[in-house]
């Protein structure tokens, strides 16, 4: 990897980290514009039985083991972060690898 | 603006499934030329700093929070394919991880918050490509930025009308009113927010917000 590429990946996961794990904590907890919405027409409770997927390691965005201070919302700022750069960077090179014409 | 579980039926999700799932396919069948050794990276970190940025709710009224979108900003530094691609993948991790935003609903919200405002975002984007972004690229930004949101919202109403899910009595004009009036001020802060995170990226990392296309006669300017 070229150190370009490296530093753009360290500047980046700080950046996730201290938004996702730290920043984060002191947002606010309000309803956001959809939930509040939905609560001031009196139609925030689901209406069919929710499909939702079991809450294996977090509980929205707590990791379950913690709690629900600092450490549990960091937990989870920082591991989604990582599984959205996995991710993005697992299919970023098998798309990169279909690319018709190489040129660089 | 992520839509739960429990709230659409299975025509309004089955249709907004197919209609972000074909979205996604045509991104992901054109991303290849857009995706060169520096973008993906910048792909990656973009896609966690919009994650961690959606954690993050600021009080826009009394009683009431918004956080960033970030399809609008991933629009314009990355173009329309990458961004919904981008978009796609964080929607799928938050509702298979974290409970936000119901499974059936994923395309719906794909598309809302994804699709929608990526294109918005590419539209833009030439403004910012330019040697000197000028007052004219700010405004463009702030009020594109702005009207996706706005449109976004009122697009999740519809869906919910379309649903059948809002309460009798209410109509389709009082809830488009309450949602997009909450949106017209978390709009404000999309706006403002992507043009300073594209203004930053593109100090920092121009020459992967220009892509394999524009990129060829800017090579030797990177370190």
């Amino acid at each position: 990897m070229t150190a370009y590429n490296r530093r753009t990946l360290l500047v980046g996961i700080a950046a996730a980290v201290l938004v996702g794990g730290v920043v984060s904590y002191f947002a606010s907890t309000c309803p956001d514009g959809l939930e509040k919405t939905q609560e001031d027409l009196g139609a925030a409770e689901p209406v069919r039985p929710p499909l939702d997927v079991p809450p294996v390691a977090f509980q929205e965005y707590n990791l379950k083991w913690l709690g629900e201070g600092f450490w549990a919302n960091a937990a989870a700022g920082i591991v989604g972060s990582l599984l959205v750069l996995g991710l993005l960077l697992g299919v970023g090179r098998l798309l990169r690898r279909r690319r018709p014409t190489e040129q660089s | 603006m992520h839509i739960a579980s429990g709230f659409l039926s299975p025509p309004v999700w089955g249709t907004m499934a197919a209609a972000a799932g074909a979205a996604v396919a045509a991104s992901l069948a054109l991303a290849p030329r857009a995706l060169d050794e520096r973008r993906v990276p910048l792909m990656g970190v973009m896609g966690a700093f919009v994650f961690a940025a959606q954690m993050v709710n600021f009080p826009v009224l009394p009683g009431t929070s918004g956080h960033l979108g970030g399809g609008f900003l991933l629009g314009i530094l990355l173009g329309a394919p990458l961004g919904i691609i981008v978009m796609a993948s964080i929607l799928a991790v938050q509702a298979l991880v974290f409970q936000d935003g119901g499974i059936e609903a994923l395309g719906a919200n794909i598309f809302v918050m994804g699709v929608l405002p990526c294109l918005l975002g590419a539209a833009v984007r030439g403004l910012w490509l330019r040697e000197k972004p000028g007052p004219l690229t700010y405004a463009a930004t702030l009020t594109v930025g702005w009207l996706g949101v706005v449109a976004g919202a009122t697009g999740v109403i519809l869906l919910l009308w379309w649903s059948d899910v809002l309460p009798r009595g209410v109509t389709l004009g009082q809830a488009v009113g309450v949602m997009a009036g909450i949106h017209a001020a978390i709009g404000v802060v999309e706006g403002a927010v992507s043009a300073a995170v594209v203004r930053f990226v593109l100090a920092m990392r121009r020459d992967a917000v220009l892509g394999p296309v524009c990129a060829e006669g800017g090579k030797e300017a990177v370190p």
